[in-house]
């Protein structure tokens, strides 16, 4: 068995020369590590990060975003891992990087060789149709897909996103199968389903709103423990009669391995300060996320029990899981 | 609002003082972009974005926009000066930008670049303008079938694109083929061809294969010639700079093809400016009565590409703002730009914010005769690069190209790649494999595996959906008439054999 290496055990005895000093405040840039090229979504919410944080005063120092693509995200873990005991170097983690460490069977690093600091959004997820698609509730749907084995479809991202892994769930509790269909780009999989190609996805709130609006496109229900503010009306998954665990898109923030206890500390009080500031709030609003803040300790046990329930997800999805 | 309004309003804000500046700004910024391979309009714009947080939405989108299209110009320069490919659209201007400036004719080719993005580039937003909305609605009959037949029909190009020997060029295309497949199989997350490096697991950049293949591959094979200190040609005299009349009259038939090709494939969020200039190219080149001359530096090989290369600007701007639908990298970053000032591009965006995109579309029109005024004026500057001796030029252009690749990805993996892919171009042209092939092979093998693949699991695995929908049947026809040129070439051949021997 892996025994993970978090911070404790080691950080401790590496801490102990470094901490001399008390309270640990970065006097250089920091580098804020995401794994896509600029433009994507972890990107955009570093250099959102980035401003409120100077907006707030509550880094003393810049932050600058370095990004890091390629391997799906292992580029930037590896990258980070390199950083062993480097204080002012952190990174903005998604989902992606949970799943490779399950999957990927080349990484030689993956984020449990990191430290945890802070989880900080849970972005929410709603299941859209057509807007002149027959089926009115998410029950008209799974029916249907049950009516014809195979033959309605879904549009969304790679085998291991939330998309597949939502159908998944949803197939299992109803026994009823369609097909999935992958496609690299948020935009190429509204195009399919407004264009009657597939049948059905899931999609963030935020990106649906605009075509809901236009009257394009229904939602039969959200991917959420409760309902949103801006979907009142529309039940939850579990309301909608399939009892299935919500699988939330997390985001959040690391560290590279070996770093002092006051680190993971102080950056852990930056991000949660940052959480509670206005600016933070509107941009949580805008963007239809759920503010979900966790510290270090409470994100190692999220994590954890995130491990135990993908693994068996996966596995029934028929991806092969390495760890 | 109808067309004419919307217009007036839109050039009452973008004639303001403010933006006017920020239109060049973002127009002369987009040209340095371009001209430095590497860098690209993704990287350049995120690295803006917290300044226009201070902006005006309108002045800020207006300069963001400036980059994108700004940088379609200067793309070009590298292209055809180094046989050096800033990005995948203008890796068709290499194939007779270059040519033509190894007889001397820098100068014109760098010209006619300016003005075929100048005319093509106000044809696409001349149809954002017109036709966005009903475009767009039709953009969304295509699905993977239809990106199928495109691909196809783009890939089919390699016949046009093949020298001497087309069993060359098929296994180069083969070749490239094979490049594209490595990386992560995005249906089933497995790995493919990575041997165990994690650096391959989101595959191998295309900029570092066309750098690699044409730039390097050109210095190391002109490295083996000993022939004195300056590397071109270059005639003296400013007129010899500049495109003549008959240049431009050549050009005519490559202007209209650019800007339409351009536009519509553009249009498609999930085609891309890439697929774009090689369709512009090869049907340049199919409909040439100088069909054999391609390739050696004929004027509309270059006028085609990059004309198609900046209509398409236009044209990927209307999935972007009417359905918030991105077709590529740079969209993708403009439509995050829009939400982070809170707008939300889709259907209801051009009514809810008139006074923005008429401003955008108004000071297109304006950033676009910025881009000419200040282009054609770099023509006689930049041709100087050819000047430059050899033993000066060579160590720049591998110092530029390690650069340019260093800077995209900050990988010292992507250099080594770019190493050895510079060893791959030089060995290519020693046994006389063309190079554009493996280049257009690798640049759409991904999205035609992909297609293939989206297709076939809707269809529940028969292959009949891709000849059943009528869009992709045509795509697929077309493809199929392309590949019999040749055979038409040499029945033609043939004939004309007998007729001389009779």
């Amino acid at each position: 068995m892996r025994i993970p290496v978090y911070l404790f055990a080691a950080a401790s005895i590496l801490g102990a020369t470094a901490s001399i000093a008390q309270g640990f405040k970065p006097t250089q840039p920091i580098e804020a590590v995401v794994h896509t090229g600029p433009g994507g979504g972890s990107d955009v919410l570093a250099r959102a990060i980035a401003v409120m944080l100077e907006k707030e005063g509550l880094l003393p120092v810049r932050m600058q975003v370095v990004n890091k693509p390629g391997g799906n995200g292992n580029v930037a873990i590896a990258y980070m891992a390199e950083k062993k005991g480097d204080p002012n170097t952190i990174a903005f983690f998604t989902g992606n990087w949970l799943t490779n460490y399950l999957v990927a069977a080349e990484a030689k690093f993956t984020i449990r060789d990191l430290t945890p600091v802070a989880r900080l959004v849970l972005e929410p997820a709603v299941i859209a149709v057509k807007a002149d698609a027959p089926y009115k509730s998410l029950k008209d749907f799974v029916e249907a897909a049950k009516a014809n084995p195979g033959k309605l479809k879904q549009s969304g991202g790679s085998i291991t996103s939330r998309d597949n892994v939502v159908r998944q769930l949803l197939q299992k509790a109803s026994g009823a199968r369609w097909a999935f269909i992958s496609f690299p780009g948020g935009g190429q999989r509204i195009a399919a389903l407004l264009g009657g190609h597939v049948d059905m996805m899931v999609i963030e709130p935020e990106e649906a709103g605009q075509h809901i609006r236009a009257g394009n496109m229904r939602v039969l229900a959200q991917v959420t423990d409760k309902r949103l503010e801006h979907f009142a009306d529309v039940p939850t998954l579990k309301e909608a009669g399939f009892d299935v665990p919500v699988v939330p898109q997390v985001r959040g923030v690391v560290a590279p391995p070996g770093i002092p206890r006051e680190n993971v500390e102080y950056w852990q009080e930056v991000f949660r300060k940052l959480t509670q500031t206005p600016s933070w709030k509107k941009y949580v609003a805008d963007n239809q996320f759920e503010s979900g803040y966790l510290g270090s300790a409470e994100l190692v046990t999220f994590l954890d029990g995130f491990y135990g329930t993908m693994r068996g997800i996966l596995k029934e999805a028929g991806v092969k899981t390495v760890r | 609002m109808d067309i004419l309004g919307g217009l007036v309003h839109g050039f009452a804000v973008a004639f303001e003082p403010l933006n006017l500046l920020w239109c060049f700004v973002g127009v002369l910024l987009g040209t340095l972009v371009g001209i430095m391979p590497g860098l690209g309009p993704p990287a350049t714009i995120a690295m803006l974005l917290p300044l226009t947080f201070k902006m005006s939405p309108a002045g800020a989108i207006i300069m963001l926009a400036g980059i994108y299209y700004g940088a379609k110009y200067g793309g070009s320069t590298t292209s055809i000066l180094l046989n050096m490919p800033g990005e995948s659209a203008s890796v068709v201007t290499c194939l007779d930008g270059y040519q033509m400036a190894r007889k001397g004719r820098a100068g014109p080719a760098l010209g006619i670049a300016a003005i075929a993005s100048f005319v093509a580039g106000t044809f696409g937003v001349l149809g954002l303008m017109l036709v966005a909305p009903p475009l767009a609605k039709l953009a969304l009959s295509f699905s993977s079938p239809e990106y199928f037949g495109l691909m196809a029909l783009g890939l089919a190009m390699v016949v046009l694109l093949a020298g001497r020997s087309m069993l060359k060029a098929l296994l180069a295309a083969l070749v490239g083929l094979w490049i594209a497949s490595v990386g992560t199989d995005l249906f089933s997350a497995t790995s493919r061809f990575t041997f165990g490096e994690v650096e391959l697991l989101s595959g191998i950049d295309f900029v570092v294969v066309a750098i690699g293949v044409f730039a390097l591959g050109e210095v190391f094979g002109n490295m083996e010639t000993h022939d004195g200190i300056r590397m071109q040609p270059m005639p003296k005299g400013l007129r010899n700079l500049l495109p003549t009349l008959q240049d431009l009259k050549d050009c005519r038939f490559a202007f209209v093809n650019g800007s339409v090709i351009g536009f519509l494939v553009g249009v498609l969020p999930g085609a891309g400016s890439t697929i774009a200039s090689f369709l512009s190219y090869g049907v340049e080149k199919a409909v040439s009565r100088r069909r054999e001359q391609f390739g050696t530096g004929v004027i509309e090989g270059v006028a085609a590409p990059e004309g198609a290369n900046n209509s398409e600007t236009g044209g990927a701007l209307v999935p972007l703002l009417t359905l918030g639908i991105p077709g590529s990298g740079t969209t993708a970053i403009l439509l995050a730009a829009l939400v982070l000032w809170g707008f939300r591009p889709g259907p209801l965006f051009i009514p809810d914010n008139p006074g923005l995109f008429w401003g955008l579309v108004a000071s297109m029109y304006i950033g676009n005769v910025m881009l000419l005024v200040l282009n054609l004026p770099l023509v006689p500057l930049f041709a100087q690069v050819l000047r430059t001796p050899s033993y000066v030029l060579y160590p720049l252009i591998l110092g530029v190209s390690m650069i340019g690749v260093y800077s995209t990805s900050s990988s010292l993996f992507d250099l080594w790649l770019l190493a050895g892919f510079g060893l791959l171009g030089y060995l290519m042209r020693k046994l006389e494999y063309p190079a554009a092939p493996l280049i257009l092979a690798l640049a759409l093998g991904n999205d035609f595996e992909r297609a293939l693949r989206q297709s076939l699991m809707m269809s529940e695995g028969s292959l009949s959906i891709l000849v059943t929908r009528p869009i992709s049947a045509v795509m697929l026809s077309l493809a199929a008439l392309v590949l019999l040129i040749p055979v038409f070439g040499r029945v033609n051949a043939w004939r004309l054999q007998a007729l001389e021997q009779e």
